[in-house]
């Protein structure tokens, strides 16, 4: 038995009805300069590159590390969010695309150091990038989209030029470089720590940084909280001057109504995980900023396994598309904080543009959804289950039962199935489930990278197990088109064979809400869907 | 008296010896419940935007998974031979650190939580038996009923609503310590005990402000039990012969109701104290989610959730050793409280 003592405890008693007169003092001074950003999510690895590692991880790193390049930002609807088309220099002071687009050169800053105070060279460069492509890391699947696959396309010109080139030119090269994995790592520092087994250093990152970025971990509780201070030397944000806070605690809370509370008392400065209830109340009454952008690069959507029948009759797969509840899903899970992908109006019944993820026209029409269903040779309905996850049970649980009772209306029978997160992304994984509900995220939002990787082939993330020869041809030809108008044809048919094919039902894109402190400026939203905290000051 | 001190020991040590078999049994018993569960930690772990096939063999290799399930069984008790309980996919950390870490902060709590319910339950219980039917053992009742039917996280979020978020008075729930307040050198990671230690005692007001609520909504939770037992058994006990002879020989109040009639009423309360602490230590996940305190239970929780295989293993483990530790303290008390005990 360990040691234990009882006196504290009946102290903490004696002194309870002290606590009832005693406020906490707060420690005015540093706080202005201290960002609390509070999730209910934790950082588990400080190098995002650990199979493994959660998007809290990614955000921290955009802050320790530096990459090549960086997503610029636009204003969307009176809201920044990061721009995919404007890519600036981070530890490039500038690069070049060759005519031919087969070779990318970028020159360092010449300013530009590592925390242990080492300038950063086109050598660090290279076996970061060697790194991302060889080891076996996350950074391997990502740059691959990219058609950066092997440590030979990276090369060093001279200590401050490095030369990327490509076999085909890849439009998605570029941003790949600007997104979480392919960071910039001291490669003195991170060889010393490289064994035999482990020649990338990989168990060391892990619990180390090693980078050139604007904070430096002061304190790291995996599961509870990191603390991060300000690199005074970091000038990559805005010339000559390092970031807004001196400090940022990103702390875990998993109870969301415990995080609503701390934001409103004014004890956290920023969170981006609030259930949408508690947003709308926050917003209501007015006393924080909430700034809620739909996150235009992911969806929410109904799928169906286009393999199992009965959906494998695309009949089946309109019936169930215009027998959806829509509106009241939309209210029900989101309280109406995202953008709709259902209600649209196709005059010609064409898809509008190119762009996916796009509004459908379909509604709820149950008539429309009976007459599909006896196509089907089903008029009688049919008995399935709807399966969602346990994580996204706060969205997921009052859209379950709707589904199910307007589902009933047309003779489909749907028991609910609410599985633990890692039994349903195993059974999704094995194509088992036949009707369900998940969310996808794109970080570099381009039709045909939506395309390739959420409709094709015999892999996990093709949910519906779509098996379309046309549409992944298009899909891959369009990956390849220089020319923007073509481009635009491709994503405008592939558009079509979606609505047309129903393989899933695209429902909304929910909305980030970010609630601040009213003091905080700067707040943008990012391609990894978290805070970037060199983004953000405090007036 | 010596003689007395050294059958307790003896027996405590055959208990102790006794237990081992049961303790392998939990061991072999939840590492084949976790490969049976459905549920693909490599899977779940490797949900990166693009991680395929490829990422999902090589967490199943690192953690283990490529191998039959009786080699990995070996490797297991191996391992846990050398000390060695894994490492978790969640934290990225060694099994045994992370529960270091987090155990003695659960256990605070607990004991907090234990110390206060005894303090108010036994009086309670008391008062109720030495007047029953009476209004007090009525409202004592009632209390005990409110206690029980509000679940812990209600209780916990109404205590925080009101302490925290209206009347300002508690300090935010987040944790076992102000992130502001920097924390003592530890030793025995007991905070309030650390603070102590180091003679700080603005940091150990603070930790025990921490403490308080979380400890309380724990607390409400169990007077009811450890109350009711003390009523009945302090009713057998007032009602039986030596109590009447010595209440018959005019001795004090006092001496009557606490030197006989508690000090034999007292027995049953330390079983359901050992039962309940127990409990509350493994139970108290949803307090320990409320209250964002780094305890083990919501560490267990988090890892059954993504099947994360060890830190669950581990939590099992840490919690069948603890259960035989408490029915051994269990037991010495019971030879204090009554020295018939340690005959048997």
């Amino acid at each position: 038995m360990r040691f234990v003592s009882f006196r504290p405890a009946s102290c903490v008693l004696a002194t309870a009805a002290l606590l009832l007169v005693a406020a906490a003092p707060s420690q005015a001074q540093t706080r202005a300069e201290t960002l609390r950003y509070v999730t209910g999510a934790s950082v588990n690895t400080l190098d995002p590159n650990i199979p493994g590692s959660t998007r809290e991880s990614f955000a921290l790193s955009m802050s320790t590390y530096d990459r090549l390049v960086a997503f610029g930002r636009k204003q969307l609807n009176g809201k920044w969010v990061f721009d995919l088309d404007k890519i600036t220099g981070e530890l490039a002071e500038s690069y070049d695309v060759s005519p031919d687009g087969l070779k990318l050169t970028f020159r360092l800053r010449k300013d530009a150091k590592f925390q242990d105070g080492s300038s950063v060279t086109a050598e660090d460069v290279k076996w970061s990038l060697d790194r991302c492509v060889t080891a076996p890391i996350l950074g391997k699947a990502q740059l691959l989209t990219g058609s950066l696959t092997s440590a030979d396309q990276f090369k060093v010109i001279d200590p401050l030029t490095i030369e990327v080139t490509l076999p085909k030119p890849d439009k998605l090269a570029l941003p790949n470089l600007a997104t979480v994995y392919p960071l910039i790592i001291n490669s003195k520092v991170a060889k010393e720590h490289a064994t035999a087994d482990d020649p990338w250093a990989t168990a060391w990152l892990k619990e180390h940084t090693a980078g050139s970025g604007a904070y430096v971990i002061e304190s790291f509780k995996p599961g509870e909280q990191v603390i991060i201070k300000r690199n005074e030397d970091w000038n990559r944000g805005s010339p000559g001057k390092p970031a807004f806070f001196k400090r940022v605690i990103v702390q875990s809370v998993p109870e969301p109504a415990t995080r609503a509370n701390l934001v409103e008392r004014g004890d956290a400065d920023l969170v981006v995980d609030l259930q949408a209830s508690d947003v709308q109340s926050l917003e209501a009454k007015g006393k924080l900023k909430v700034i809620s952008t739909p996150q235009y690069n992911s969806i929410t959507f109904v799928s169906m396994n286009n393999q199992i029948p009965p959906f494998d009759n695309v009949n089946v797969r309109r019936a169930v598309a215009f027998a959806l509840p829509y509106e009241d899903m939309f209210k029900a899970a989101l309280f109406g904080r995202g953008a709709p992908l259902f209600g649209a109006n196709w005059p010609d019944g064409k898809p509008l543009n190119g762009i996916y993820p796009f509004q459908a026209p379909v509604k709820t029409d149950l008539d429309k959804a009976r007459e599909y269903l006896k196509a089907a040779g089903l008029p009688e309905g049919f008995s399935t289950t709807f399966s969602f996850n346990v994580g996204q049970a706060s969205t997921a649980e009052p859209m379950a039962a709707l589904v199910k009772e307007s589902l009933a209306k047309i003779g489909i029978k749907v028991d609910i199935q609410k599985l633990p997160d890692a039994q349903m992304s195993t059974q999704i994984n094995e194509k088992k489930l036949p009707l369900f509900t998940e969310g996808i995220v794109a970080w570099l939002p381009s039709t045909d990278y939506f395309y390739r990787n959420f409709y094709t082939g015999n892999q996990r993330w093709n949910y519906s197990s779509i098996n379309n020869p046309e549409l992944a041809t298009i899909a891959q030809e369009a990956r390849f088109e220089p020319d923007k108008a073509k481009y635009e044809e491709d994503g405008r048919k592939l558009n079509a064979i979606h609505f047309s094919e129903m393989p899933q039902i695209p429902l909304w894109q929910p909305n980030q809400d970010a609630v601040m402190a009213s003091s905080i400026e700067g707040y943008t939203y990012e391609f990894h869907r978290q805070v970037d905290y060199r983004d953000v000051s405090r007036k | 008296m010596m003689t007395g001190f050294g059958a307790t020991v003896a027996r405590a040590g055959r208990r102790l010896l006794s237990s081992l078999p049961a303790l392998f049994g939990v061991l072999v018993f939840t590492f084949l419940l976790m490969r049976v569960l459905p549920g693909d930690p490599a899977v779940f772990f490797a949900s990166g935007p693009n991680a395929g096939k490829e990422e999902i063999e090589q967490i199943r290799k690192q953690m283990g998974l490529d191998k039959s399930v009786p080699e990995q069984l070996v490797f297991y008790l191996s391992d846990i031979g050398r000390g060695n309980l894994g490492r978790s996919m969640m934290t990225g950390q060694p099994v045994l650190k992370d529960l270091r870490e987090r155990l003695p902060a659960s256990l605070e709590l607990t004991f907090t939580a234990l110390l206060i319910a005894l303090i108010a339950a036994v009086p309670l219980g008391v008062v109720a038996a030495l007047k029953p039917g009476s209004l007090v053992d009525h409202g004592v009742r009632l209390f005990c009923a409110l206690g029980v039917c509000v679940p812990t996280f209600v209780s916990g979020l109404l205590l925080i609503y009101v302490f925290y978020y209206l009347l300002g008075l508690a300090p935010d729930p987040t944790g076992r310590i102000d992130v502001f307040t920097s924390l003592p050198p530890q030793r025995t990671g007991f905070l309030s005990i650390d603070f102590l230690l180091a003679g700080d005692i603005e940091g150990w007001w603070a930790a025990c402000k921490q403490l308080i609520l979380p400890a309380v909504s724990m607390a409400l939770f169990v007077i009811a039990p450890l109350a009711r037992i003390t009523r009945a058994s302090m009713l057998v006990s007032l009602g039986s012969d030596f109590v009447r002879t010595a209440r018959s020989v005019g001795l004090s109040w006092q001496k009557v109701v606490v030197t006989y009639a508690l000090r034999n009423a007292i027995l049953p309360v330390i079983t359901i104290a050992g039962i309940v602490f127990s409990t509350m230590l493994g139970a108290n996940v949803l307090v320990e989610k409320v209250f964002s305190w780094p305890g083990v239970a919501s560490y267990a929780l988090d890892a059954l959730l993504s099947s994360d295989y060890a830190p669950v293993q581990g939590f099992v483990l840490l919690m069948a050793s603890l259960f035989v530790m408490v029915n051994l303290v269990v037991d010495i008390c019971y030879g204090i409280a009554d020295p018939r005990v340690s005959i048997g």
